[in-house]
């Protein structure tokens, strides 16, 4: 019976939907995170009487016809790229992004990788890192003895070196845009890197030509929406359930064929 | 086999196909642009004899038979996503989809775009729009899609909005024509060509249209089906009991 088949697909696509709800929940604090959307569609279907054949010589056709479909599959798991609120932190070296664009970061095996989470920090060196010690591009080193650091709206960021009253501009931390951003990779820690799907990275200075502003001393949250997780979960588990009553229907009626004539 | 256990056997049939279409429509309730589908039945009468010369005419024997699925094209609740690149039709039309297999219509306004820039649905196939596929350049921002389909951007720096184009929307005098094609589409057999979509249709954006399967009925249809399964197993048995008590009775030949 093909019901048992179609009702799997349904319960394996729950399943999955699940498990995207619980990372989206998962990660509700973590910066800089996009929460992710299961995309289903339907799978094919048999014709079992293909609507518009012919049904007498006189050329009249079937007005509709019968369609068996074969259940559901999952396409995808685009990211949605909205905004997330920011959240002020005191921290001179927290950077949210106002806007489109990512920080461009070096990974240590020299690939680049690009993030919307600016908690950055100062190692030993004094270079401007992220949390888990990448370089930020384009490598900016703030001396040890400079302080009162600020990051302008354009990333410049300039600080009080001893004995000076204008403050001297390090570097600007640039920001690289994608024309398809859910099809950036993602590798974990924050971070994504391009794929054919995202399109050559566009690098650019922020506040400018469509790029979002910085804003220093904040750090975006997660778009995730606590209210809309929880109801998908239930909408999920819902219907995880429907398929396994049809399961357990279609169960039910090949027991009383199997039961028939004793 | 007498004509009993054929038409019970014919009810069976009839009722797995329905089962088959209900855990369809289940499997696909978390389906963007989904349309339930329902099942149509008919009696099939057949003379009971093969011939009617005789004086009265025969009860005429009545089987069932499954004759058509149809799609019920009702309005799909909306969630709201925020996402700038989904939309939601109101009204009764469809978005035209350029696949390598043709032109193809679907309800699923999931969109999002493509390395080149343009606008695909989630299977990668292009959208099509008024004046071709609709392309989004490097430095556009601030997507909005207003009521009637067209696309415009902040472009750069610029203060004003550009048109990217205008999605082509399209309805059909009798959508039951239309053959489901999986992955969210409809195609049109030959003959029933789309129409521009009436003038009341609305593209809202940031939401999508969920399935239109409507939970509590196919639960419903689903038992019923289970019941009405059993109880024709249940006449069948009941048929071959006789039968089988007829053939005691009857070959007791008297020693």
């Amino acid at each position: 019976m093909r019901a048992l088949h179609t009702a799997a697909t349904g319960m394996m696509a729950q399943e999955l939907n699940v498990q995207v709800i619980s990372n989206n929940i998962a990660n509700m604090r973590t910066t800089g995170y996009k929460r992710q959307r299961v995309e289903f569609q339907d799978l094919l279907y048999e014709h079992v009487r293909r609507v518009g054949t012919q049904t007498s010589e006189q050329g009249n056709i079937l007005p509709a016809g019968i369609e068996l479909g074969s259940g559901v599959k999952t396409v995808g798991t685009p990211r949605v790229q909205t905004q997330g609120t920011l959240l002020p932190t005191d921290k001179p070296l927290d950077v949210a992004i106002r806007g489109e664009g990512f920080f461009k970061i070096s990974l240590p095996d020299g690939r680049t990788a690009y993030t919307r989470d600016g908690s950055f920090a100062l190692d030993a060196q004094g270079r401007v890192v992220t949390a888990n010690g990448f370089v930020v591009q384009p490598g900016l080193t703030v001396a040890q003895n400079a302080k009162n650091l600020t990051i302008n709206a354009q990333g410049q960021v300039s600080v009080l070196l001893p004995g000076s009253t204008t403050p001297t501009t390090v570097g600007q931390i640039g920001l690289t845009r994608f024309i398809n951003k859910a099809g950036l990779n993602p590798i974990g820690d924050n971070l994504f890197t391009d794929t054919p799907a995202s399109g050559t990275p566009q690098d650019g200075i922020a506040n400018t030509d469509g790029f979002g502003d910085m804003q220093q001393s904040n750090l975006e949250q997660a778009n995730v929406e606590v209210v809309t997780e929880i109801s998908d979960l239930i909408a999920a588990q819902r219907a995880y359930e429907m398929n396994a009553k049809v399961v357990s229907a279609a169960d039910q009626m090949m027991q009383s064929t199997a039961n028939m004539f004793r | 086999m007498e004509n009993g256990s054929l038409i019970g056997l014919s009810r069976q049939i009839a009722l797995q196909r329905e089962l088959d279409v209900v855990a369809n429509n289940i499997a696909n309730l978390g389906t963007t642009g989904y349309k339930a589908a329902g099942v149509v039945f008919r009696e099939f009468l057949m003379p009971a004899a093969r011939t009617n010369e005789h004086g009265g005419t025969d009860r005429k024997l009545s089987f069932v038979q499954d004759r058509a699925t149809w799609q019920d094209f009702s309005q799909g609740p909306v969630e709201q996503t925020g996402n700038p690149l989904d939309v939601a039709l109101n009204g009764d039309a469809f978005l035209v989809v350029q696949t390598p297999r043709g032109e193809r219509y679907t309800r699923n306004g999931a969109l999002q775009v493509n390395a080149a820039g343009e606008l695909v649905t989630s299977e990668g196939h292009r959208v099509v729009g008024e004046s071709g596929p609709i392309t989004l350049q490097a430095g556009d921002k601030d997507v909005s899609i207003s009521a009637d389909g067209t696309i415009s951007v902040r472009e750069g720096k610029n203060t004003t909005d550009s048109i990217r184009g205008k999605l082509r929307l399209v309805s059909f005098a009798d959508p039951q024509r239309l053959q489901k094609d999986g992955t969210s589409t409809f195609v049109a057999p030959t003959g029933v060509q789309p129409q521009p979509a009436a003038l009341g249709t609305r593209v809202v954006q940031g939401v999508i249209e969920k399935s239109n399967v409507r939970s509590v009925i196919e639960m419903t249809r689903m038992i019923e089906v289970t019941r009405s399964y059993t109880q024709v197993a249940g006449i069948l048995q009941q048929q071959s009991d006789m039968r089988r008590s007829a053939i005691e009775k009857l070959a007791e030949v008297p020693a």
